[in-house]
């Protein structure tokens, strides 16, 4: 005991030592004060880092993209170019800009899709070159004292846009690892607010891993800013290297063997994510006025963790029509697995001649409720001369792989009996196997056996 | 004997009804508004609680409100939420305050 209680405060002690490790540039930004990315490299400390994050999905918000049909081989897409009913417009069509005047107020505010993009604006999306370099906002992702007061757009003496920056000794003396809010001051409020586009916070009490201490990038983890990411079947841009639950958790990762057998063909969210949450519905042919006097989509919101998901089998490739976003994949097809994904309807202009989906231009319905005018604008900004604006219902399947559970987790009942969480018809079983799949009769000695246990 | 076990039993009672009644008891009304921020004062020993005052866009009356999450005081801490913004409440009253349950700005991108 007593042996174990050293090696405990042994351990403490060095983990303290660890986290108390100061960033060896402290002195010099003190001394000095902080230039952006020039003082990063200074001194030989990370030379050559802003340069290797130009050609990052977080400043190019955009990838080549594999994975999903209909796509351009030699395109890269992403936020930068993507045109689908969450957004409905992407950083070209609805660049950051100073909207026109409010009829009723007279005000105007600046708004754009590249507002949630780190650099100045001036250098902007994909830009490149020493200018671009300089204009990284190193501390956004990497300060935990960054005041956000800075983070605004404004306009410049040649009246040109241009975001802020906190570039003060206070920020740049903090920085260090992103934490939970570096990653949500974009993450979080994505698609119109706060768990509007995926509905999910990340806070002890929604998902076990942050319950554990742990933050995004302990999962989401970067070599030289490329970025893991998992396979949602709406986020297309990616940075070439993926994350996967197995990758901490193996391939057995229960105690119990049945379980463990399901992995094959079960997706850990499955079992381990059943609820989701954010936005069910927008409609980008109709903006709601607020008391301010502009104007938004109107939204149908939802809070995290309200709302079942549905069930499909996805082989990691993506269906991709103006009408459909969402997994491929099959029970006949080894690759697939059951994934659990959010379901998200939007409503937005479609060309009735062509029947592609038409983007918007935020600024003019943001302004007047004008929806039109923001399809006009957006395809001007496209060189689109002519199109039939009709409206049209859009249906995107967003992963779910957060708001992880291990106490709500889906166990043999959830989904093993005829009301369970499952479709096993939808998911091509035969009558026969449904009844077999349905029946407790499966698990009931096992559960008994628990119960007994537990009680 | 039995008189007194009858005058405890009845005390008991009288005590668990008064209880049950009274307004600490029941769980309080949710209120809600959708407000603009006028002020933010943090307070608090180690910051742990703010005083914030929002105009409701509806009936343009300010209401204050005692702010107790984590995550909500780190984002005035940070400037995340200043002044100006359009906040989604709804908080209830308790001992007499307004105390917030849930506080998010509107804006998105």
């Amino acid at each position: 005991m007593k042996r174990c209680l050293i090696v405990l405060f042994l351990l403490m002690t060095a983990g303290s030592a660890v986290q108390a490790k100061e960033h060896p540039g402290k002195a010099y930004i003190e001394k000095n004060g902080y230039q952006g990315p020039p003082t990063c490299e200074t001194q030989g400390c990370h030379p050559g880092t802003a340069k290797m994050f130009l050609d990052t999905v977080h400043w190019k918000h955009a990838s080549p993209v594999t994975n999903v049909e209909g796509l351009d081989p030699g395109k890269e897409y992403g936020m930068k170019n993507r045109i689908y009913t969450m957004c409905n417009g992407n950083d070209i069509v609805n660049n950051l800009k100073e909207i026109p005047p409010n009829p009723k107020t007279g005000k105007t505010k600046f708004t754009g899709c590249n507002t949630c993009h780190p650099g100045n604006h001036i250098s902007d999306v994909g830009s490149t070159g020493k200018e671009a370099e300089a204009a990284i906002d190193c501390l956004l992702c990497h300060s935990s004292a960054y005041d956000f007061r800075q983070r605004k757009p404004f306009r410049d003496e040649k009246g040109l846009v241009v975001m802020g920056q906190d570039r003060g000794v206070k920020a740049a003396m903090a920085v260090g690892k992103p934490g939970i809010k570096n990653c949500m001051i974009c993450h979080e409020a994505a698609g119109g607010g706060v768990l509007v586009k995926r509905g999910f916070s990340f806070t002890r009490e929604t998902d076990v891993h942050a319950g554990k201490g742990m933050v995004c990038v302990d999962c989401h983890g970067a070599k030289d800013h490329k970025i893991r990411t998992g396979y949602d079947p709406n986020n297309w841009a990616n940075d070439g290297v993926r994350v996967a639950c197995s990758d901490c958790h193996g391939e057995k990762p229960h105690a119990d063997g049945d379980t463990d057998r399901h992995v094959a063909r079960i997706a850990c969210q499955t079992c381990h994510i059943p609820r989701t949450g954010g936005a069910l519905a927008k409609d980008f042919t109709r903006w709601t006025q607020g008391e301010d006097g502009f104007f938004e989509p109107t939204t149908l919101r939802g809070e995290a963790n309200e709302t079942a998901p549905v069930y499909a089998w996805y082989n990691r490739t993506v269906a991709n029509t103006p009408t459909f976003i969402g997994p491929k994949g099959s029970r006949a097809d080894k690759e697939s697995r059951l994934y659990p994904f959010k379901i998200y309807e939007g409503k937005a202009y479609y060309d009735r001649k062509t029947g592609a989906l038409l983007s918007m231009d935020f600024a003019p319905p943001m302004a007047t409720g004008d929806t039109l005018a923001g399809v006009a604008s957006a395809a001007k900004t496209l060189g689109i001369g002519e199109y039939d604006p009709v409206p049209g219902w859009q249906t995107i399947y967003f992963g779910s792989s957060h708001l992880v559970t291990k106490k709500k987790a889906l166990s043999c009942a959830n989904c093993h009996s005829p009301n369970g969480a499952l479709d096993f018809a939808e998911l091509g079983y035969s009558a026969a196997e449904v009844r077999r799949l349905t029946s407790a009769a499966l698990y009931f000695d096992k559960m008994a056996e628990k119960q007994k246990e537990d009680w | 004997m039995k008189r007194f076990a009858i005058v405890s039993m009845l005390f008991a009672v009288a005590v668990a009804a008064a209880g049950f009644f009274s307004p600490g008891a029941a769980s309080a009304e949710e209120l809600k508004l959708v407000g603009t921020i006028t002020k933010i004062e943090i307070s608090g020993q180690d910051a742990t609680t703010a005083s914030v005052t929002l105009k409701d866009n509806k009936s343009g009356e300010l209401v204050t409100v005692i702010v107790n999450d984590d995550l909500t005081l780190d984002k005035f801490k940070d400037h995340r939420i200043v002044t100006g913004d359009e906040i989604r409440l709804k908080y209830e009253v308790k001992d007499g305050k307004n105390v917030s349950r849930y506080f998010r700005k509107t804006a998105g991108c």
